[in-house]
This record gives C-alpha cells, structure tokens and sequence, in this order.
C-alpha cells in the first residue's frame, strides 16, 4: 500500500466518524430535555463532539501524505454516509435522482485520485 | 430587485463566505500537518483549525435558518474548487485536466444530490412523499 492511498484511507475514515457525530447530534436534537443545560450535558453530545474533535487531528495526520485538493474530494463521500444513515437510522426514502447522484459523486472521486 | 430577493442574495454571499472560511480550515489543517506534534506551532495551528471550523458552525446554523437545507447543501460543492485552487496557490499542488473533470463530476452529484432532497422534502402528490 503507497503512503497516500494509507493517508486517504485516514482521511476516509475521518469523514465517516464524522458522519457518525452528526448523526449523534441529530438524535440528541430530536430528544426533549428538562433544560439548556441537558441540552449540551449529555452523553450522546459529549461523545460527538469528542469524536469531532478526533476526527479533526485525523484530517492533520491524513494531509501529511496527501495533497490539499483531495481533502474536499474525500469528504464528498459524507453524501454515501448520509444517505445510509437516512435510510437505515432515520427510515428516508432514497430515490432513483439521488442514486444517481451518488453513483456521479463516487465516479468524480475516482477519476479525481486516479487521474488527477 | 426587491427586499425578499435582496435577502435571498444576501444570505446566498454569506453562505459563500462561510465556505471560504470552511476551505480555510483545510488550508491550515495541511499546515499544520508539516509540523510536530503539540509544537508551538502546532498548537496555533489547531487552534485556528478549532476556530475556523466554530465560525463556521455557527455561521452554517444561521443560514440553516433563511435558506432550504438542500441549497446549502448543494452550494457546499464548491469546497472542491476551493481545495484545487488553495492546494495550486499556497502549495503549489499541480492542476491537471484529471483533477478539473473528476471535480466537476463531483459538482454534479453534489447539486443533484441536493435536488433530489428538495423533491423528497416537498411531496407534489403522488405516493412519494407520502412514503417518506
């Protein structure tokens, strides 16, 4: 495995546990809270911003071996994250326009770090 | 050009704004990268990672608010244009006609990605809102 595509794979899972923190805060917004306080003051919050915060020292590791242009490119991939968590998390309905235009997001991807 | 639209623009720059501020993160991100762990210089540059990214989320909470979440959503692609031309001017990244057209095929899905929330979010008859 080259040193980039090891940095890329970093990059990757950094924008997955992102996902994942967002999909925390959406659940922790949905919820009803007695305060303010328990608002923010709580696990599941806590735990996504501490991942956040991790993903943010894995995106710094990950560009020491890739260039700055690929960085939004990978994090495109958060749409593949989204669209999995909405269906399987949050019962959404997937259309054949947005597979489509996830199909086009990861063909983009691929012909940007191969050909780029 | 009326108040309503002059709105619309209005949070339209500042959304574009925000991304710019967002790309920036990246740009020091990469910065910080080159250098040693918890060193000083380190340590600034982190920390206006943490305060760039804080700008954003906030600044991204706003226009949530006076804008649909799908056009945020499909205006957040341009980030890609951003990493090309900080990677080409602070670290002389070469631009190749790969990079051009796999970003632009990223646009795309992007921005029809976006369009297919907005048609899901608003059910015009039929049973596919209903499903959703």
């Amino acid at each position: 495995m080259t040193s980039e595509l090891g940095h890329a794979i970093v990059l990757l899972v950094s924008v997955f546990v992102s996902a994942i923190s967002q999909v925390m805060l959406k659940k922790a917004a949905l919820r009803t809270y007695p305060n303010h306080v328990a608002e923010y003051l709580n696990p599941l919050v806590i735990v996504a911003y501490v991942l956040f915060v991790g993903c943010t020292l894995l995106t710094i590791l990950a560009y020491q071996g890739i260039p700055l242009s690929l960085g939004p490119v990978l994090e495109a991939t958060s749409y593949l994250y989204v669209t999995v968590f909405g269906v399987t998390i949050f019962h959404e309905h997937v259309g054949r326009e947005k597979l489509l235009a996830l199909a086009l997001i990861v063909i983009g991807i691929v012909v940007f770090a191969t050909l780029g | 050009m009326t108040g309503a639209r002059r709105g619309q623009a209005g949070v339209l720059l500042a959304l574009h704004v925000l991304l710019g501020v967002y790309s920036l993160s990246d740009v020091a991100s990469k910065k910080a990268s080159g250098t040693t762990f918890l060193s000083p210089e380190f340590v600034l540059l982190y920390a206006v990672v943490l305060g760039l990214l804080a700008i954003y989320a906030i600044g991204w909470q706003q226009v949530i608010k006076r804008m649909p979440l799908s056009s945020a959503y499909a205006n957040r692609a341009v980030t890609v244009v951003w990493g090309i031309f900080w990677g080409y001017v602070v670290f002389g990244e070469a631009v190749s006609v790969g990079k051009l057209v796999g970003a632009a095929l990223i646009i795309c899905g992007v921005v029809l990605f976006a369009r297919a929330d907005r048609d899901d979010a608003t059910p015009a008859g039929g049973d596919e809102g209903a499903s959703s």
